[in-house]
């Protein structure tokens, strides 16, 4: 079946996914509930879409289509109040964080999905691994060709979606000394990493796509891990290297961050992307991942070495017309002040220094997430 | 040349507790079903073939390790319940306070029916709204199992534990009352001790968290320091008569509410806790004299069925409204099946008190015998239709 053709979209409008940990509050462990809560969400309407996910501990919640900060932001509002109701109706905990810090994945169970299913047969131990936690960011391309561009201009800027949204620094009850050890996971499936390189629509849909759909490998775009990739069902291009924020406001200010980011890339300023661009990709996301705001970068074009801290704050300031055009100025104020106070992975780890526990950590993470620390 | 019959008698225990040890491996290996129905089977077997051996005075090493063991279980208990959620979700409370006073009345009435003294049909009507913590707790354990029944289960336990044990004393109180005439001891045999079992339970509660804080390196320490407390908590409950039930429960759910840290104890406290919990479903049924399990036989299977239908029915008729589906709702309610545990120690320490009421209740023995293997069996059973537990992929 070829790969269906890429639907119109309006460029730059975005959209947020995010996959979120449901923990017991006996235990703060991670508790497979997704089916009772997804019961219970059910008997009332939802502002938003939620989903189950590959394990019974996970739920993904989706918001709608926006074009503006303040609406998507509002709207992820009333889904964390949503499902912070719930929650305490069925005992359950919520909240963000790219990895739960001490939960054993041979203690997850699958959901009942013949897709979860099939994903668990044919990956075996690394589909319960895979109860990490990210978020996915939608944004609206026009085109397929512009897709691609998009995808490939924006390897350049992958680190600092890492570095911003870094919230994995435990798993299995350590300290990994990585500040997303999330992606560390996503490594490990063989369709994960980085799209192929061409501009060009057709090329990739008749082409590559075509190639490997022959090859009995994949059957769908779904099949593909990769940490950008498009998504021609929608008209968007996927962002997925986030860790899922342990607060809404830093998931919306991320998914602005990346609109203003691509509207600046539209406007074709920058030297357009090359293949050769890759040649420091796998580096400078392990340098985000490892070292988070703190890590250093090569940049693609100049090889010269920045710190990912400068980097992140020169293209913010860069951005800010943009983002006031569409409205984000708010969301990038907020990042502003991320690459002052640290993020999320250190927030965590400051919490575990604090309450002297891994539990200590989780319990500080469902306050975060209702918005009460 | 030493008495064959005393070495015997040492060894008895030892040597019945690794029977237990291997029929459980040997049976959950090949039958799935949970290893401590199989301890209990060995251990009536072993009491009804050799009743000298296993003959236990009251406060013996045995007993006493019996009720450490349940301490330990009352503690990992207290230690997962949640009572805020209980105020969130008044449902949840609910559902428990009506099948437990529910199970109260049916039982006591069909007792009564059935021809049975006032007093006894109370008795056995407080110790049936109970549900033992010991066999649902392991079966979770051993299951792995999560969700909204197993989560909710833990709570109803807890809720029948407290409100079968304030039952339970009041009207032994009451008993103590009509026929020695004393209101002194009747009230320092139920509502003082009631109180003063609750009151340590909760002091060790808040010492215990507060004083691992200062030690910090809370994750290794955890578990030693609570069976500790738990030891030692049961060995003056033992001393003073007060309830070993109310305190360790007490004292796991204060913990679990006043932890400055929020640290984790081992499920089942390691291997000890399940060298020890062998031990306590032996030692459970061995104080059971085959007689009385006869002679009650047809009313407690008569009760038991009734305990069971209240209790299912009080449970799913309010899962909807507490936010569950019919099907997780009779799930738990079936759940709530195991008894015998908790009411053998009960009754053994109401003997220390000088107060024995074992004859009289002989539907007891038969219900404990009967709860003791099926009991496990049905809450596994329950767990897994709920889909609560953790499957091979």
């Amino acid at each position: 079946m070829a790969l269906e053709p890429f639907k119109e979209s309006t460029p730059l409008t975005m959209g947020v996914e995010l996959e979120l940990q449901l923990v017991s509050f006996s235990d703060y462990d991670l508790t497979a509930s997704s089916p009772d809560l997804l019961h219970l969400l059910a008997q009332k309407p939802f502002p938003g879409h939620v989903t189950p996910e590959i394990t019974e501990s996970m739920i993904e919640i989706n918001s709608d289509v926006h074009t503006r900060h303040s609406e998507l932001l509002a709207q992820l509002h009333e889904v964390r109040d949503t499902l912070v109701q719930a929650g305490e109706k069925l005992n359950i905990g919520i909240c963000g964080g790219g990895t739960h810090p001490f939960q054993k994945w041979v203690d997850r169970r699958i959901f009942e999905k013949p897709r979860f299913k099939e994903v668990s047969s044919l990956y075996g131990y690394l589909a319960k691994q895979f109860t990490v936690f990210g978020q996915h960011v939608h944004i609206g391309t026009g085109n397929g060709d512009n897709a691609l561009f998009l995808l490939h201009s924006l390897s350049r800027y992958l680190p600092h979606f890492i570095a911003l949204s870094a919230s994995s620094p435990f798993v299995q009850g350590g300290d990994t000394l990585f500040n997303s050890a999330r992606l560390n996971s996503v490594f490990a499936f063989p369709m994960s990493g980085r799209a192929p390189f061409t501009l060009s629509w057709d090329e990739f849909a008749n082409g590559y796509f075509a190639k490997m759909e022959h090859t009995g490998v994949i059957k769908s775009m779904k099949d593909f891990y990769w940490d950008l990739r498009p998504k021609p069902e929608y008209g968007t291009i996927e962002l997925r290297v986030c860790d899922t924020p342990l607060t809404v406001e830093r998931a919306a200010a991320l998914a602005s961050y990346l609109q203003a980011l691509c509207a600046y890339l539209l406007d074709r300023k920058e030297e357009a992307p090359a293949e050769d661009d890759y040649l420091v990709y796998n580096y400078n996301r392990f340098q985000a991942c490892r070292f988070g705001l703190d890590g250093t970068v090569v940049h693609p074009k100049t090889y010269e070495s920045l710190s990912l801290r400068e980097d992140i704050l020169t293209t913010l300031r860069r951005m800010d017309p943009y983002a006031e055009k569409l409205g984000g100025s708010a969301a990038l104020n907020h990042l502003m002040q991320v690459t002052h106070m640290g993020s999320d992975a250190q927030y965590l780890r400051d919490q575990f220094a604090a309450s002297g526990s891994v539990e200590g950590i989780v319990d500080a993470a469902v306050q975060r997430f209702r918005g009460r620390r | 040349m030493p008495d064959f019959l005393v070495i015997s008698a040492d060894l008895a225990w030892p040597l019945a507790v690794l029977l237990a040890w291997l029929a459980g491996e040997f049976i959950h290996r090949y039958t799935r079903l949970p290893r401590i129905s199989v301890y209990g089977l060995v251990g009536f077997v072993c009491a009804q073939a050799f009743p000298d051996l296993f003959a236990t005075e009251a406060g013996s090493p045995v007993a006493v390790m019996a009720n450490v063991a349940f301490g330990l279980i009352l503690f990992e208990l207290g230690y997962r319940v949640n009572l805020n959620w209980l105020r969130v979700n008044p449902w949840v409370a609910v559902s428990g306070l009506a099948e437990s006073f529910a199970t109260f009345g049916i039982v006591y009435l069909i007792a009564s029916l059935w021809g049975m003294d006032t007093m006894p049909s109370l008795l056995l009507a407080s110790l049936a709204m109970s549900t033992s913590p010991a066999g649902v707790l392991r079966v979770i354990n051993e299951q792995r199992s999560s969700g909204q029944a197993t989560e909710r289960l833990l709570h109803l336990v807890a809720l029948n534990c407290v409100l079968a044990v304030l039952t339970f004393k009041v009207i032994v109180g009451f008993w103590v009352f009509n026929t020695s005439g004393s209101l002194t001891q009747a009230i320092s045999l139920s509502a003082i001790e009631l109180v003063s079992s609750a009151l340590l339970g909760a002091v060790c509660g808040m010492l215990v968290p507060a004083v691992l804080r200062r030690l910090g390196n809370l994750a290794r320490e955890g578990t030693l320091a609570f069976a500790l407390v738990v030891v030692i908590l049961v060995a003056i409950t033992h001393a003073y008569d007060l309830s070993p039930v109310l305190a360790t429960l007490a004292f796991g759910l204060t913990a679990r509410h006043r932890r400055v840290a929020f640290t984790r104890t081992q499920r089942n406290f390691g291997a000890i806790g399940e060298l020890l919990m062998i031990l306590l479903f032996v030692f459970a049924v061995s104080t059971l004299d085959w007689n009385n399990v006869v002679n009650g036989g047809m009313l407690a299977f008569v009760l038991l069925i009734a305990r069971f239908a209240v209790k299912t029915a009080g449970v799913a008729a309010f899962s909807q409204l507490s936010g569950i589906p019919w099907r997780k709702g009779v799930a738990t309610g079936m759940a709530l099946a195991p008894m015998s545990v908790f009411v053998v120690l009960l009754l053994e320490q109401t003997k220390n008190s000088g107060v024995v009421f074992i004859d009289e209740l002989a539907a007891v023995a038969a219900m404990t015998v009967f709860m003791e293997v099926l009991g496990p069996i049905i809450t596994q059973r329950s767990l897994i239709w709920a889909r609560e537990t953790t499957k091979e992929e």
